[in-house]
């Protein structure tokens, strides 16, 4: 079979046996890859109500069919399970290598499920699949994990583990394969935790096919010129994210202070210009031309990173503008495994408690000494970290002010304030997981284009997001990488390899859909509804003081609007669940 | 004479050329069959490229008691671009050490001596498979980051001139 291998690997942690399963082939093309087969998978795997800690709730490893081939970015995977963290689909994605390996080793899924009796290690050596003890790896953190799972596997695995995070569940502890990719939202390390899994390593000998591969390398490399190196794409190479920091301070959608401004007096000092002058070497994930990952060096600390998400929740979110502390945080986020934005929007909102005099948790904005000292506190719940390990949404409403948690859905939200980018606000209200902006991104064209408003929001806004994130979730699929500006007819192109045949963007617009619904009937199913579809009042009825976005406000009843608009061209009923004639028309084969 | 070398300085660590130069000869992606690789350390990203530098180490051919490992004459056109591009023109000809398969006996000392471990069994043919240069198109070179990178780059030995061509 060409770009499949046509196995799903189980593995079963309670006995510490593993199996091959025929690839469902009728859902691989239904839903292709990636989030599609993860998601199908899920709803298969899973009972309604499912407690997410139970040893029953799979964690769902699912690359693209591109992994394994040389189509850029597409070693990537998607992490996929019920979400410890806030109970919606856990739908979480890291580049690396571990994609492009597990394909090589003959699997296009991992599913593991149950529970282990002790710490263990899964290796995986093509059809070679082993338990190890793993208390020798206890507390572990990352570096040292990975070196020595090399020393005792294979030199040339890769690998999802956890770190002390993930050991001690923490609700937004992340996966990491190959030292600074992070599977960072929704708690992926704490499921890993709660299965006593600390990492799976995999080494692949095999062959992924594509059908006449030196027709296929002469296409890739037409791609790889036309629509890949192109200005468009390789501000990521040239610049990367920290080129967002000018971008939304200058918009005034730059998280500041716990979200209490959208500019930030010590931007400079940690923006793009900043971080190029101790940039020290580029790298890239595995089978990609792109290669947008900066390393940086400064004093003790070298490493890759920070990306924008963390320069803007773990720097202007805590007041932090000094770049070497800031290099040291993100490291120890990487070491310990913790999501940083789930990071920065806790130690922001405690801070903020701190300041207004709620609760002293002995934390101040800009207070280096014991910024430092959090990750360790989180990821080992110790100190002040027990208590902040609760989460912003638990935390801010045990302080009696939930309106300081930026949250949606009990997920900590990400750098972009929709009062500087109106279109946020329903991208965030109706993202599959929480606050995420990796499934509409409106702030692409109202402030980086500014090809429409930032400071409107109508039903032009609410079609923008519903076109966005069809496209996202086909893009998902695949898994191409954001970074890849890929538009329908270059998807189009490496979907005619796959498929054998021309495939046209009402296709892939339909598989997106059916991907963005299923998610939707999955997150009903587990009890949200309408009422969860909420952002922070702040963000609808506080304008901001200063910066470009001052005194803008979308306000509640307006957004309540464009909701229901974004409903109505979704094919949902007012309560926001599709109905028959839109799952019917999307070929969906599950109901409520 | 003609050769590939990956640049540790400058290889980003995408492993493009082994997908490409392992889809062009086997067929399909399998980088553990990449006649070159570049050995990457994820968790500290320090890089060390291998790849044959044909008649300017010729250990193999040396070692080989089958005289199973020939030259053959090559002109090398890379896809893009490469750094010696504006001193020698689009096209390099040369010699490259290629496995004569009727002479292998799969004796495996060329294995031994290659100090960049680039010359292997091949698994199902049982003979030994190296470096050819992909009959003059690299797809090492093709599918590196090319004008950005250069990090496989195609490399000229003028201590090689001497060689004469067998094949």
């Amino acid at each position: 079979m060409d770009f499949y291998q046509g196995n799903v690997l189980r593995i079963d942690m309670s006995t510490c046996t593993a199996k091959v399963e025929p690839l469902n082939m009728d859902w691989a093309r239904l839903y292709v890859g990636g989030k599609g087969l993860m998601l199908r998978y899920l709803w298969d795997l899973t009972e309604a109500g499912m407690d997410p800690w139970s040893p029953e709730n799979p964690l769902i490893v699912a690359p693209g069919p591109f992994a394994g081939t040389n189509v850029s970015t597409c070693s990537r995977v998607v992490l996929g399970g019920k979400s410890p963290a806030n109970g919606t689909i856990l739908d979480s994605y890291c580049g690396g290598s571990f994609g492009s390996i597990l394909k090589f080793a003959g699997y296009d899924l991992l599913i593991v499920q149950g529970c282990a009796a002790e710490l263990t290690a899964v290796f995986i050596k093509d059809d070679k699949v082993e338990f190890v003890p793993a208390a020798k790896y206890a507390g572990m953190l990352t570096a040292e994990l990975e070196e020595s799972l090399r020393a005792d596997f294979d030199p040339h695995m890769t690998s999802l583990s956890i770190g002390p995070a993930g050991e001690h569940k923490l609700l937004w502890a992340c996966v990491s394969n190959d030292q600074y990719h992070k599977a960072g939202r929704g708690g992926t390390g704490a499921l890993m935790g709660s299965k006593n899994l600390k990492a799976i390593a995999v080494a692949g000998t095999g062959r992924v096919t594509v059908g006449d591969a030196r027709a296929f390398l002469e296409d890739i490399e037409r791609i790889d010129t036309d629509y890949i190196l192109t200005d468009t794409n390789y501000w990521v190479h040239e610049e990367g994210t920290p080129v967002l920091v000018d971008v939304t301070d200058g918009a005034g959608c730059q998280p500041t202070r716990n979200y209490a401004s959208g500019t930030f007096a010590g931007a400079s000092h940690i923006n793009s210009e900043a971080f190029k002058k101790i940039r020290v070497k580029k790298r890239a994930c595995y089978q990609c031309t792109l290669g947008c990952r900066n390393f940086h060096r400064i004093n003790d600390t070298e490493g890759e990173g920070p990306e924008y998400e963390t320069i803007a929740l773990c720097g202007s979110n805590v007041g932090v503008d000094d770049i070497d502390a800031l290099m040291q945080f993100n490291h120890l986020c990487d070491e310990y495994g913790l999501d940083t934005i789930s990071t920065g929007n806790v130690l922001g909102l405690a801070m903020d408690l701190t300041e207004k005099g709620i609760h002293d948790f002995g934390l101040h904005f800009g207070d280096l000494e014991a910024y430092l000292k959090i990750p360790e506190q989180l990821a080992l719940r110790t100190g002040v970290g027990a208590e902040l390990a609760m989460g912003s949404r638990a935390l801010a409403a045990k302080y009696g002010h939930p309106e300081l948690g930026m949250q949606v859905k009990g997920l900590e939200a990400p750098g972009y304030d929709p009062r500087g980018s109106f279109g946020m606000s329903i991208a965030y209200a109706t993202s599959d997981r929480g606050a995420c902006h990796m499934r509409s991104f409106p702030i692409g064209v109202e402030v980086v284009e500014g090809s429409m408003p930032a400071d409107t929001l109508d039903e032009s806004k609410a079609e923008f997001n519903v076109t966005f994130q069809n496209h996202y979730a086909f893009k998902f699929c695949g898994i191409w990488c954001d970074f890849w500006a890929i538009d329908y007819e270059q998807m189009g192109m490496l979907m005619k390899h796959l498929w054998k045949r021309e495939v046209t963007e009402a296709e892939m617009t339909q598989i997106g859909e059916r991907v963005w619904n299923l998610g939707r009937l999955f997150n009903l199913r587990e009890g949200y509804t309408r009422a969860d579809d909420v952002i922070p009042e702040v963000w609808l009825e506080k304008p901001f003081t200063d910066g470009a976005s001052a005194g803008k406000v979308i306000g509640t009843a307006r957004f309540n609007e464009v909701l229901d608009q974004y409903y109505a061209l979704r094919g949902w009923d007012k309560d926001g669940v599709p109905t028959e004639a839109k799952l019917t028309e999307l070929g969906i084969d599950v109901r409520l | 004479m003609p050769h590939v070398m990956i640049s540790s300085k400058k290889c980003t660590g995408c492993h493009m050329c082994e997908l490409g130069c392992s889809a062009w000869h086997e067929g399909g992606f399998q980088p553990s069959r990449a006649r070159l690789f570049a050995d990457v350390n994820p968790t500290t990203a320090v890089i060390k490229g291998h790849s044959c530098l044909q008649t300017g180490c010729a250990k193999c051919q040396e070692a080989c008691p089958n005289d199973a490992i020939v030259t053959r004459q090559i002109t090398v056109t890379p896809a893009g671009t490469f750094a010696g591009k504006e001193k020698v023109g689009e096209s390099v000809t040369g010699v490259v050490l290629v496995v004569d398969e009727e002479k292998c006996t799969n004796c495996g000392d060329c294995y031994d001596v290659c100090p960049y471990g680039v010359i292997h069994e091949h698994p199902e043919r049982k003979v030994a498979y190296k470096c050819d240069l992909c009959d003059g198109d690299p797809q090492c070179i093709a599918f590196c980051q090319n004008q950005y990178v250069l990090a496989v780059d195609l490399k000229i030995d003028k201590a090689d001139r001497a060689l004469t061509v067998d094949a």
